[in-house]
């Protein structure tokens, strides 16, 4: 049940290439992991075949924390330890993000879809389309209700802007409303998804807004 | 000129091929409490050069580029490189690194690559760097020298480009000891290569600080 197919990188002979392939970037602290947790019962329920790649930085937390945490089978969740450049092996050379997709599909065929969660980084952080077929950037309402306004390429240019810790809007002052009407006037017209990761609030409209963008076949 | 230009364009940094991730025991060095300074950092590369790329490095990749493109005999000089890595994360760098140089050149076409790939998935051979440079290198047309000068000119860029990032040494600072370790290993890529030449590296300072760097809680580098 291969959804998009080819991938950013174009099917090859043996099928590696086939799977879809997104990306989660934002910055540190603003709820890629607990997102990534969030969607994988989801994505089971509806019986996608699905890997996740980390981009640790300086640890191997965030791998770690996926395969402890029970919802997947840890050897779904690939750690690619890249140094302290989170854009670099996100953007200017991600060889060693495709080598660790390519394992993957080859280890689990059939595989419909690939998460590749980048390191925290700033809001200049942006995918290549060599890696993936359509990303995410990930702010937080704690992170300032300005960020909208400061027009970095990951809020500005990702397919889909996602603002996370909602609950969080009136603790730190942020108008919420405000804030993503900001978000949407700088996006041209590109979807904004307010969500809750700990609560769950909007991730059904995350996991729907995945199945629309890569996997046709759902 | 287009010789010398197909050679700059893949042996320069930008090219895309995992390299930048791995500083090859030269974090697990300066964790280790040496001081990278001009002089420090000069006398490591001058170890690494001497001691791992001139007598291990290059006499692979120049062993590869010769086999290329037979697979099987890729595959017994890769074992021998297996055999002769006694340091994990350097070992499994290698490798890494390989994968990540061969995912670019699948991408791009490289004559060859999927054959390559083939092989490595087959298990016949595990893809450690040289042999992988030696055969994508020369499937591009390089030619020896041109693919050993490519090795040396990233084994010091690398080992320098490393110290860099983990502010050691300012990038200004560190340009003559590279213009230096650039020099010497042109003066050891002089040495010929015989058809049976041996693998030996022995940098233990060096392997043994990569290996206990390995289970450092943070690090820059995947090694």
């Amino acid at each position: 049940m291969v959804a998009l197919g080819p991938g950013p990188q174009g099917s090859s002979q043996d099928g590696v290439g086939a799977a879809a392939r997104i990306g989660i970037g934002g910055p540190v602290g603003c709820g890629k992991t607990a997102l990534i947790e969030r969607l994988i019962p989801l994505l089971q329920a509806r019986g996608v075949d699905f890997a996740v790649v980390t981009n640790d930085l300086v640890t191997k937390e965030d791998a770690e924390r996926l395969r402890r945490s029970g919802l997947i089978d840890p050897a779904r969740v690939a750690a690619v330890e890249a140094g302290a450049c989170p854009h670099t092996v996100i953007r200017e050379d991600p060889t060693l993000n495709i080598a660790a997709g390519d394992e993957l599909e080859a280890r689990f065929p059939g595989l419909e879809l690939i998460l590749f969660e980048s390191g925290g980084d700033n809001l200049a952080s942006t995918f290549s389309l060599d890696l993936v077929d359509w990303w995410v950037f990930v702010i937080d309402v704690a992170g300032g209700g300005d960020i909208p306004r400061k027009r970095g390429p990951g809020v500005i240019r990702s397919d889909l802007l996602v603002v996370n810790k909602v609950d969080l809007a009136h603790h730190v002052g942020v108008d919420l409303e405000a804030m993503l009407g900001e978000a949407r006037g700088v996006r041209a017209g590109r979807p904004v998804l307010a969500t809750n990761a700990r609560t769950g609030e909007g991730v059904d409209a995350l996991v729907e807004a995945i199945v629309h963008a890569v996997l046709f076949t759902r | 000129m287009r010789h010398l230009l197909l050679a700059f364009q893949h042996a320069d940094s930008a090219f895309p091929s995992g390299s930048f991730a791995f500083s090859n025991g030269v974090e697990g060095v300066a964790a280790a409490g040496a001081r990278l300074d001009p002089a420090g950092l000069g006398l490591l590369l001058d170890q690494i050069l001497r001691h791992r790329w001139a007598s291990f490095d290059r006499i692979a990749l120049a062993r590869a580029h010769r086999a290329a493109p037979d697979l099987g005999a890729l595959a017994a000089l890769d074992a021998e490189i297996e055999a002769a890595s006694l340091c994990a994360p350097l070992r499994d760098g290698s490798r890494r690194n390989a994968a990540a140089l061969l995912a670019a050149h699948l991408r791009i076409g490289t004559p060859g690559a999927e054959d390559l790939r083939a092989a490595m998935r087959a298990g016949s051979l595990r893809g450690h760097l040289a042999v992988v440079q030696g055969f994508l290198w020369r499937a591009l047309g390089l030619d020896e020298p041109a693919a050993l000068a490519m090795s040396a000119y990233g084994a010091a860029m690398g080992a320098v480009t490393a110290a860099v990032r983990l502010g050691a040494i300012g990038a200004i600072a560190a340009q003559p000891v590279l213009a230096e370790a650039l020099r010497r290993a042109a003066d050891l890529a002089e040495a010929p290569v015989p058809a049976a030449a041996r693998l030996a590296a022995f940098l233990p300072f060096v392997e043994i600080a990569a290996a206990r760097n390995e289970a450092a809680d943070l690090r820059l580098f995947a090694s």
